[in-house]
């Protein structure tokens, strides 16, 4: 029977017919993948740039990455802090999902960007210890609005630079190259 | 789908086919993306993804471990004990481990409900001003004496509240029950400690000091009293480090897990309890020479023998490693106590200490010491107590009934009759944190927050050689629209007016702990000390409590201990049968762990059975009967009767069966209904002298059903396949 | 061709030099059987629980159960000495060799056998091959309804169906406590930290530590002449020491 399909596909028609599914296919799973790398739909457009551009350090809103696993996203009572004292958080549109939030007294739903799977237990403080800057994964964040993830983060992409920083440490190459490392 | 395009071809395109759409729609954002929401207001001590520690108090049983439970992001993850709190100095029981599967229990009651009818499942939801407002016409509209508390065995400040409010305005005084209390026969023991040393106290057994222990039916290692405590007193027994390993012998008709450990386990024939402590005494004394004590004049060593069924030698043997071991202890407890001479049986072990004359030492009886902020021993209700109480219900003079930390529907005898007697009261108010028996046949339920989301404090009534207060605070926010109970009486008092208002004028509850809690700080040698009362209060949470720094365990005043008659008789058996009836409290469910799937899925220390009810019976009368494992049979008593399958215990005296008490409900959660049954329905209203109730005194009938029940457990996987449930599917 | 002597197999000698780096010391006479380092494991490590229709088949996920055996017959009869029985962290572990995905791999940093989730496939292949009996394997997805979730561990992945798993030593508390020691620029002291399941044990029957250290409180307790291995005659060098009962 299979054999009766596959002299069916030989025709012209036939080809027609493959090259039509194979062509959707391949749109469909370009499509899908396309999906997958844009940037999500934030509760708010945060600018980055904006903020890297007033000097602030990163470890100022993002204090856990030095001190634990987390990074973290800051409360908003830390946003509003600064942003009740400027004149422009009453007028802006962008701002008007905070000043919503913080009246309201919702939390803000972000959604994070940069994330690796439920197996894989990562820890910020490590990597800042071992003198790895945010921009090292994250990107240049003074160059970007909303946080896109520069980075696709897979384990060859992880293992690479956990080999080149051992160099020639054996020791330090047993630990960082270990599955139970990162998965456990 | 033509002919020669089998099935089998369409199910493997079919499968190519969702195969690419579940790759496709799993990359899509739809399952990516997570949201994830910050503080809006983070507390100043917290970090993003690092754990707070905060110290609380175990509210599973009236224990009163301190607790240390790690959270993360306002979520508990997990509980450890709390190192600093001298009752169990870090460490924690299974239950303990299991009370975040509460905190976090899918059928917790979430709102303040009104129910349509009694029993019925079909409830309204109140906002809290109505809910109190409902407590305070309680209050208000009926006379004092005909407003009842029923609550718990802790003795926690909900309990101190209660009893000022009732000291002040002529209701009834609260009262304190719970089924381990009476498993436990502590009401037995205290009026024992009374008859011999002149004072009602709960004795401390100092095991971990002692070099031979004779155990007769105290189940120490489980539920009973303190068992995290006890336990650390058992390693200590065992410990060879500074002295020889010391010995364990247990006397009890069915091997409990506390039998299990011991080096020579005794199975006696029930009821003989009294007469074999009183023959290993006199016999002792005979090696140890001099008079003959009062306590073991009438009683006779070879009589004793053929009654209980131990071999002469073995009681010469027993009596000789007593007399020979200058750290024996005897402990008189569970299912020994809970028989018509109960209270015989507990004089007759204690007074066997006199022979080694461990009062107040290393190695001996004490009695427990008082808790910091406490002036006399408060024993929980006895079962012939909650017998009065029922027929007050009954007779109608009780109109308001309130419920709190107890399921009386459950943990009482049914044949005491509380669900006939309820139908009596006018209104039944529960604040009950899960949907329990007694909440379903309750008109309001109001309820409280789990104890991981409490304030409080609880006195620890035994156990630690210093007096303790264990403090609660909550570890995380309440999860459901709860309210505290303390909280709800304070403000339905001041609605009320009257007594109620001035009885508790306080703001709320904490400003109530507070002042409890204040006069500790004029105190010496406290684990903790501040000039002012809102420093004290931080390390009083911080720390988890206060206790005292010094051993304050009181020697028993034993002068005559052995200069008074014993009763020597043998225990009587209500019922007819042929089968001693033994119901043992579950070591990993106990009262109330039904409803938390962890614990269900715990192996019973000795049976290994999981998630469901069984009855042991030894293996030779089984044979004899005819029944096979996984058996149904059908248990009768003078009382109820009840099926259950059979599992076949090596470890269990032929004459007598036993059933665990933990399962059986008919309500409180999916994990905890239909599950196994309640041995509670089998016991009758039999009492003994002290008033608790003779749950070990009957005689029941085993008739087969022909029904076959598999039950789940570890052991069968080790080594055999083969018993599942049925067909595979 | 190749004999049986040929295979490498043959290289580990009985008695051999203890290679481990963590280890545990039960004792077995003062354990009680009480189930609190059961219940503390599943809490700590985000255990699933089955039901009771998968337990009876045996499917339950303890990481640690406590065994008891019964000796003779009534009235003679004696339970023995109740034995908690976990992963023993060989240092030749049975269930490496023979996983094809080499999900089941030894660690050569902290000398434990890991179970490697992502790579796991599910053969079930290291649980047969098991001589203690203690991998389990999801059968299935087990439903732990809202709001339980609640009270997982971040540190520890949540398995899914398909998956084996077993008992880890608390890899997450070790790691925890390195990451800890080394920002305080030190070493992780002796009885700094312990597994979920000696913190609860009311007996402290369980002892956890650093096994190459000589003088850490484990390896003096392994010490004692009483102490014996499992199944040491197989040859997999477990790193778990038992005393047996009095």
């Amino acid at each position: 029977m299979i054999k009766s399909i596959f002299d069916w596909l030989k025709q012209p028609l036939g080809l027609i017919a493959v090259g039509i599914t194979v062509l959707t296919l391949f749109s469909i799973a370009a499509y899908g993948i396309y999906t997958t790398q844009q940037a999500p739909e934030q509760p708010i457009q945060f600018p980055h740039q904006t903020h890297v551009a007033f000097g602030i350090q990163c470890l100022y809103c993002h204090p856990g990455a030095s001190k634990g696993p987390a990074a973290g996203l800051p409360s908003q009572a830390k946003c509003w802090a600064c942003h009740n004292q400027i004149a422009k958080t009453e007028t802006s549109a962008l701002l008007a999902p905070l000043k919503e939030a913080v009246q309201s007294g919702t939390p803000i739903q972000w959604v994070p960007v940069a994330q690796v799977p439920d197996f894989v237990q990562f820890n910020h403080r490590a990597h800042i210890a071992a003198g790895k800057n945010c921009e090292d994964c994250h990107g240049d964040m003074s160059k970007v609005t909303i946080a896109q993830n520069p980075q696709v983060f897979n384990m060859g992409w992880c293992l690479n630079c956990h080999v080149e920083s051992a160099g020639e440490d054996h020791e330090k190459l047993v630990k960082l190259s270990d599955c139970g490392t990162c998965h456990y | 789908m033509s002919e020669k395009f089998s099935r089998r071809d369409f199910l493997k395109l079919a499968g190519v086919g969702a195969a690419t759409s579940a790759i496709l729609t799993g990359c899509g954002p739809a399952s990516r993306y997570v949201k994830r929401e910050p503080y809006m207001q983070m507390p100043e001590y917290n970090y993003n993804g690092q754990s707070t520690y905060y110290a609380t108090t175990c509210r599973e049983c009236a224990a009163g471990c301190g607790l240390i439970v790690r959270t993360v992001q306002g979520r508990a993850i997990k509980t450890e004990g709390n190192a600093g709190n001298p009752l169990n100095l870090g460490k924690t029981c299974a239950r303990g481990q299991a009370t975040l599967h509460g905190l976090y229990n899918p059928d917790r009651v979430t709102d303040p409900q009104k129910r349509s009818s009694r029993g019925s499942g079909s409830t309204q939801v109140m906002d809290w001003d109505a809910a109190i407002q409902v407590v305070a016409d309680a209050l208000k509209n009926n006379k004092p004496e005909e407003i009842a508390f029923l609550m718990g065995m802790a003795p926690d400040h909900l309990f101190d509240l209660v009893s000022d409010l009732a000291s002040a305005t002529g209701m009834n005084a609260p009262l304190r029950f719970g089924a381990l209390g009476m498993f436990e026969a502590r009401a037995t023991l205290s009026k024992a400690a009374e008859n011999l040393f002149g004072e009602a106290s709960l004795p401390f057994f100092d095991v971990g000091g002692a070099q031979v222990v004779f155990s007769f039916g105290a189940n120490f290692l489980e539920t009973w009293l303190s068992p995290v405590s006890y336990t650390r007193g058992f390693a200590g027994l065992r410990e060879a480090k500074t002295k020889m390993r010391g010995k364990f012998v247990q006397f009890e008709s069915r091997m409990s897990q506390t039998g299990g450990k011991a080096d020579e386990w005794i199975p006696l024939r029930p009821g003989t309890e009294a007469l074999v402590a009183l023959a290993i005494g006199k016999l002792a004394s005979e090696i140890r020479g001099g008079a003959m004590p009062r306590a073991f004049e009438n009683v006779d060593p070879i009589d004793t023998a053929s009654k209980s069924g131990i071999k002469l030698e073995t009681l010469e043997h027993l009596a000789g490693m007593f007399a020979g071991s200058n750290g024996a202890l005897a402990i008189p407890g569970g299912p020994a106590l809970g028989q018509s001479n109960g209270l015989a049986v507990a004089e007759a072990v204690l007074a066997l200490n006199a022979i080694s004359d461990n009062f107040g030492k290393p190695g001996g009886v004490y009695l427990s010491p008082l808790a910091p902020n406490q002036s006399e021993y408060q024993r929980p209700a006895s079962a012939q107590e909650m017998q009065e109480f029922v027929q007050k219900m009954a007779d109608g003079k009780i109109k308001v009934l309130f419920v709190h930390g107890v399921n009386p529907l459950f943990e009482l005898p049914t044949a005491l009759g509380f669900g006939g007697a309820s139908k009596s009261v006018s209104q039944i108010i529960s604040f009950a944190t899960f949907p329990d028996e007694t909440a379903r046949e309750a008109d309001y339920v109001f309820p409280d927050h789990h104890g991981l989301e409490s304030w409080g404090y609880q006195r620890v009534a035994t156990g630690s050689a210093q007096p303790v207060l264990s403090g609660a605070q909550p570890v995380v926010s309440p999860y459901y629209n709860t309210r505290a109970t303390v909280d709800v009486l304070i403000t339905a008092a001041q609605l009320a007016g009257g007594s109620f208002a001035s009885a508790l004028p306080f703001k709320d509850e904490v400003e109530f702990l507070n002042g409890k809690v204040s006069a500790l700080m004029g105190e010496v040698d406290g684990s903790i000390s501040a000039p002012d009362l809102a420093t004290f209060m931080a390390y009083f949470q911080q720390h988890g409590g206060y206790w005292k720094n010094s051993d304050e365990r009181v020697a028993p005043k034993a002068g005559d201990a052995l200069n008074r008659e014993i009763s020597a008789e043998e225990a009587e058996f209500a019922g007819e049968g042929e089968f001693f009836f033994v119901p043992f409290v579950s070591p990993t469910l106990a009262e109330a762990g039904a409803n938390k799937p962890w614990l269900q899925e715990l192996p019973d220390p000795t049976t290994t059975v999981m998630w469901n009810t069984w009855v042991e019976m030894n293996p030779e009368t089984a044979h004899e009967l005819g029944i096979e494992n996984d058996d149904v049979v059908r248990i009768v008593s003078e009382a109820g009767e009840l099926e259950v399958p059979v599992y076949l215990y090596p470890a269990i005296r032929p004459d007598t069966i036993a059933i665990p008490f933990g399962q059986g409900h008919t309500a409180y959660g999916r994990y905890a209904e239909n599950r196994g049954v309640n041995p509670a329905d089998l016991l009758g209203q039999h009492f003994n002298e002290a008033g608790d109730l003779a749950f070990a005194g009957m005689k029941v009938k085993v008739e087969k059903t022909g029904v076959k029940k598999p039950l789940s457990r570890l052991e069968s996987i080790m080594g055999v396949y083969g018993i599942g449930l049925g067909e595979e599917h | 061709m190749v004999t049986l002597s040929d295979l490498k197999i043959s290289e580990v000698k009985l008695g051999e030099e203890q290679t481990g780096k963590w280890g545990m010391v039960i004792d077995q006479d003062i354990c009680t059987g009480c189930q609190a380092c059961v219940a503390a494991c599943a809490m700590e490590n985000n255990i699933t629980f089955v039901g009771e229709e998968d337990s009876g088949y045996g499917r339950s996920m303890h990481w640690i159960r406590i065994e008891r055996f019964w000796e003779g017959e009534y009235p003679e009869v004696k339970m023995t000495a109740n034995q908690p029985m976990l992963c023993q962290q060989c240092g030749h572990a049975t269930c490496e060799p023979v996983c094809p995905a080499f999900a089941t791999v030894h660690s050569q940093a902290e000398q434990l056998n890991l179970q490697v989730y992502n790579r796991c496939v599910g053969t079930r292949y290291c649980a047969n091959n098991c001589p203690y009996q203690v991998r389990s394997f999801n059968w299935r997805d087990y439903q732990r309804p809202e709001p339980l979730p609640n009270q997982f561990n971040p540190d520890v992945t949540v398995r899914r169906m398909g998956v084996m798993e077993k008992c880890t030593f608390c890899i997450q508390r070790i790691h925890k406590a390195q990451d800890k020691a080394k920002s305080e620029g030190r070493e992780v002291a002796d009885g700094e930290f312990t597994t979920a399941c000696a913190q609860a044990c009311p007996a402290n029957a369980i002892t956890f530590g650093r096994v190459d250290d000589p003088e850490s409180m484990v390896s003096q307790l392994a010490k004692r002449s009483h102490g014996v291995k499992h199944l040491e005659e197989l040859g997999t060098l477990p790193n778990v020491t038992y005393f047996k009962g009095g």
